[in-house]
């Protein structure tokens, strides 16, 4: 019997794992293994693809703009994932609550779904043009501000790696991470049974107690997998930050994803490329080394 | 037995998927196989048939239509079937980079970027040399074709086809606006730049209303590469064997351009980043002069911005210290490695060569050709920016370097050495010193790991 | 445990306040009042883009560029929309991207759900090295697998094609698709089920096909939504695998509007694309949302 299952068990997974391998995992080692050769296009006739150690690691180490990379990079996911998921939980909370045209606002907080990262950053970055930008026009006419905010390309008023442009980039980030998040939190929130917040308001917790000792303990496993995977996301994260300002000004917005793609496509370094993804790989395996711990002792 | 029919159960599902997603493809796509490898589709029973691959130019759907009209009256007249594709700017890069790895391919197409493409392929893919062929098809080549077009589209002394576009890059200004200033007629000069700049620059508060002066409707680097020219300085030897960045001609374009950014604050600081769009800025009232304009803005003004007539104007460059140089690109119609079908293709090249077919292109596409019985042609001084533009080609300097490294140290964004250098320079004022130094040694240190 | 939170619950020296006080009134509409304010913040934030798109595509493109900006059209017209239907073959790439991204998702479904349920519900030898493994491809970005991809794809005679870029997508959206679906296959329906259907002389696979599959179908339908979102919205596959003109996808077909200088040749046209290509999704989503949320609830979140 156990031996049909494991049969039946093997045949059901095959398809799936088959394709997995094929795509995914032999891509990826791949594309790794190229870290430790020399893989320059240019040079690929004449040299071919040598084994060359942590070479590649030393060179873009060595590369002035890999630190700001790697700071801006971990940064950026901190500030995605953290005001996504507050902005998720809180929006989430006021869907929860009951009241007329919440249909509608659900519908409205899952637009940003609809419009893909690539369409979204072209037309941000309209919204974000200092002179054509409505956001500047409505602060100059509440009088809050003389001049117009240059949100992509403010590289002087910084408070050390924070920066205009980085807020910017984050916000369009936010925007777009908002529905995954907040159906999920959404969705979290309404497997809380009712009888619990009952028993509380009996108990005379307020709305804040009731948010804190209830509700955020009740969806532990569902924050946690969420904001695991947000974290892996935000990590590797590439496009907007590549289309909105392609990691300027001067540095300000460049993350691994993009300094990576840089050296591939228009420096013809895959083997740096490969490199920097290995960075990013570190850095996700340790959020997922967390996640995975987590769910062990919570088992 | 129940084991054997839950496992036939499930294959048979699969299967079903399977054939259900091929048959979807086999479908409203048509046959798979005519759009899959260059290697040349099978010959079908009227002729041979060859993937022609274009990039796009003015509107794309309505530019393919006319492409393929022309491989309509190719196969009346040779009974070659020509297959037309488009790429489109966005993704060309990545599409070439591939073809050239050994990714699928036409068998012949719109190409450039010859000296970068060609040492990717190594010899084994991308742009193929046609050299055998050009004294049969074109015994007159240097008499019809401009030099500046000519240079495109040799390399190593190997001949690769027929330059068919240019790419070059006049004056544009405000006439309005430079006259409200007091000025008669466009600058002449740097010196006159900067008055003018100065002259038409507003501020509003905090802000600049008007910009002055904006180098290039290009994109960064580019923008820049000109006034080196003009200057009288290049960026590496002819023999593309080593580089001269750090020269006494680089610091004086360089200092230009500082001081139009810094100095004069004519000239925005935003030039060298992402969504920066000079033209946009010049239609609508931001900018009074821009140094170098690619030709293809006079077309989009007349059809897109009638209600600009008058008010804008192309001139032939400013003299720098030495020359009025201005940028010239070009494309070329090549054949590829990997093609079994060289003979059609460079019929079909000679084709659109033809005098009469390059006339209809350029007048389809507003884009200046390196014909010169094209360029004397009435189409081309029919309207004064026209005019303006057939002057310019007088100042061409071509865009393209013997070094195969160019197309890297040219690269449009941060890590490549050139777009370092000016933003270190330009925009985050590191002394010339260091920055030109550093970018000496780095460009060297590129072009020398190259064998050609 | 739920005791126990409710202990910690109770606040310290609480302040006893009277059932109708004025204070807790007036606490109540402020409560409101910032709530109100909230969700009108989000819906701006959320809505702006889109309401500059679609306001954007029914200007000329000199209204576009023009400083100030204007806020209502004031050239109202439908020459974006014309100029976008005839510069792009829209309806073409619309249906490439339609194909492409149900196909993906049936077949997506499929496979995640086979292989999902047998590791939730069958615990064999290898079957938390394959999660492991699901869970490991998502750990670097995409755009590293670019070059391996493409050519594997190639080497199929696949580029170009629906299927190449359909395998593509499916493969990429299995790793997600699983490991959430192994999360809800454990808690979406009692197993005395299936051992009931078993002893009745259920084949095993029937028993999956039959009874497991109608049951869960809420958090599948919520897992195949994201995996069409995935495939209808992705631009790097596309671009790699159906490049050429009638195949392309439609956030390909969106960047012909891409001059040679990086710049939108007709704003106004680009603009009027993107609003029509989000109105499929759009049309999904009001009618799947409600489902989605109530699938993902009955389980698929626990992970």
């Amino acid at each position: 019997m156990t031996v049909r299952r494991n049969i039946f068990s093997y045949l059901m997974v095959a398809p799936a794992l088959l394709l997995v391998l094929a795509l995914g995992v032999y891509p990826m080692v791949d594309s790794l293994r190229l870290a430790m050769v020399q893989y320059d296009l240019m040079r690929l006739d004449t040299d071919g693809a040598p084994f060359v150690g942590f070479a590649n690691f030393r060179t873009i180490f060595n590369d002035p703009r890999f630190l700001g990379a790697f700071l801006n990079t971990i940064l950026f996911a901190l500030i995605a994932v953290g005001a996504v998921t507050l902005l998720g939980l809180l929006i989430a909370q006021v869907l929860n609550l009951g009241f007329r045209g919440r249909g509608a606002l659900r519908s409205l907080v899952l637009v940003p779904w609809v419009i893909p990262p690539v369409v979204a950053s072209a037309i941000w970055m309209w919204v974000f043009q200092p002179e054509r930008s409505p956001i500047n026009q409505v602060l100059k006419a509440m009088g809050l501000i003389e001049g117009n905010i240059k949100f992509l390309t403010d590289a002087i008023h910084t408070i050390g790696p924070f920066s205009i442009p980085m807020m910017a980039v984050s916000a369009v980030r936010i925007w777009g991470g908002l529905p995954f998040v907040t159906v999920m939190i959404l969705a979290g929130l309404q497997s809380i049974p009712q009888d619990i917040y009952e028993s509380a308001e009996i108990d005379g917790a307020g709305a804040f107690h009731k948010f804190w000792y209830v509700t955020i303990p009740m969806l532990r496993a569902t924050l946690a997998i969420l904001v695991t995977l947000l974290f892996i996301g935000g990590i590797g994260h590439f496009e907007v930050n590549y289309i909105m300002t392609g990691g300027g000004p001067a540095n300000l917005t460049n993350i691994l994803a993009v300094m990576s793609y840089q050296q591939a496509f228009t420096q013809y370094r895959f083997d740096l490329a490969a490199a920097i993804s290995s960075v990013i790989l570190v850095l996700t395996s340790i959020v997922a080394a967390f996640y995975i711990r987590d769910r062990i002792s919570h088992d | 037995m129940s084991k054997s029919l839950s496992r036939r159960g499930f294959l048979r599902l699969s299967g079903m998927a399977v054939a259900g997603a091929t048959l979807a493809a086999c479908g409203p796509a048509g046959a798979p196989t005519a759009s899959t490898s260059g290697e040349g589709a099978a010959p079908d029973a009227a002729g041979k048939q060859i993937q022609y691959w274009t990039m796009t130019y003015a509107d794309p759907e309505p530019y393919l239509e006319f492409a393929r009209g022309k491989a309509d009256q190719f196969r009346e007249e040779s009974g070659i079937e020509v297959q037309t594709e488009m790429i489109n700017w966005a993704n060309a890069a990545q599409t070439w980079l591939l073809v050239s790895q050994g990714g699928a391919h036409p068998d012949c197409a719109d190409m450039y970027w010859l000296y970068s493409f060609s040492k990717l392929g190594g010899g084994k893919a991308g742009p193929m040399p046609i050299t055998d062929y050009k004294d049969l098809y074109w015994p007159d080549l240097e008499d019809r074709f401009y030099e500046a077009g000519l240079q495109d589209v040799y390399w190593q002394g190997e001949f690769y086809g027929i330059p068919w576009r240019g790419d070059i890059r006049p004056l544009l200004y405000r006439v309005d606006m430079l006259e409200e200033a007091g000025f008669s007629g466009p600058p002449q000069t740097w010196e006159e730049i900067t008055e003018a700049a100065r002259a038409t620059t507003k501020r509003d508060g905090p802000d600049t209303s008007v910009w002055g002066f904006e180098l290039s409707s290009a994109v960064p680097v580019q923008q820049f590469m000109a006034y080196l020219w003009q200057a009288g300085g290049e960026y590496m030897t002819e023999d593309g064997e080593t580089a001269t960045i750090d020269t006494p001609e680089m610091r004086q374009s360089l200092q230009f351009m500082y001081d139009h950014l810094w100095t004069h604050e004519t000239m925005p600081l935003e030039i060298m980043e992402k969504g920066h769009a000079p033209m946009d800025m010049f239609r609508a009232g931001q900018v009074a002069i821009v140094g170098q304009v690619s030709d293809s803005e006079g077309l989009t003004f007349d059809r897109d911005f009638p209600e600009m007539e008058g008010q804008w104007a192309f001139s032939v460059p400013a003299q720098g210290p030495v020359n009025r140089s201005s940028y010239s690109g070009a494309g070329y119609w090549g054949v590829l490695h990997g093609t079994q079908l060289v003979d059609e293709c460079v019929q079909y090249i000679e084709f659109l060569s033809r005098d009469e077919n390059m006339q209809e292109i350029t007048e389809y596409i507003g884009r200046v050709s390196p014909n010169k019985k094209v360029m004397a042609s009435p189409y081309w001084s029919d309207r004064p920016w026209k005019v303006a533009i057939v002057e310019t080609l007088e100042h061409a300097h071509t865009s393209q370097h013997p070094s195969p490294a160019w197309g890297k140290l040219t690269a449009t964004e941060p890590g490549a050495v050139l777009y370092d250098m000016y933003y270190e320079a330009l925009i985050q004022q590191q002394p010339f010193d260091d920055v030109l130094a550093r970018a000496q040694a780095r460009a060297q240190e590129e072009m020398d790991k190259i064998e050609i | 445990m739920i005791s126990q939170s409710l202990k910690n619950a109770q606040p310290r020296g609480r302040v006893k306040l009277t059932h109708n006080s004025v204070l807790q009134i007036a606490m109540r509409w402020l409560g409101r009042i910032v709530v109100a304010l909230f969700a009108v913040g989000i819906v701006i934030f959320v809505l702006l883009p889109f309401y500059w798109m679609a306001k954007s595509s029914f200007q000329t493109n000199t209204e576009i560029i023009a400083i100030p900006p204007t806020w209502i059209p004031q050239s109202l017209t439908l020459e974006g929309y014309q100029r976008a239907l005839t510069m792009i073959p829209f309806v073409r790439y619309l249906t490439n991207s339609m194909v492409i991204a149900t196909a993906t998702t049936v077949l997506s479904a499929l496979l995640a759900s086979s292989a999902a349920y047998v590791i939730a519900r069958y615990p064999f030898p290898g079957a938390t090295a394959i999660l492991a493994i699901f869970l490991f491809t998502q750990l670097i970005p995409p755009i590293t697998r670019v070059f391996p991809v493409y050519f594997l794809i190639k080497d199929l005679n696949l580029i170009n094609t629906y299927p190449g870029a359909t395998i593509a997508y499916i493969s990429f959206s299995l790793p997600y698709a699983v490991l959430m679906l192994s999360g809800y296959f454990r808690n979406s329906y009692p197993v005395e089920l299936e051992d009931a259907a078993l002893i009745d002389g259920c084949t095993l696979f029937s028993v999956f096909w039959r009874i497991v599959l109608p049951i869960s179908l809420p958090g599948i339908i919520a897992i195949a939504t994201f995996t069409f979102l995935g495939a209808w919205n992705d631009f790097l596959w596309a671009s790699l695998l159906l490049y050429q003109g009638q195949m392309k996808t439609l956030q390909v077909g969106l960047r012909d509007f891409i001059g040679e200088f990086g710049s939108f040749q007709r704003a106004n046209a680009f603009m009027a694309a993107c609003v029509m290509s989000t109105i499929p999704a759009l049309v999904l989503f009001s009618l799947g949302q409600k489902n989605m949320v109530q699938g993902i609830s009955a389980g698929a979140v626990k992970g």
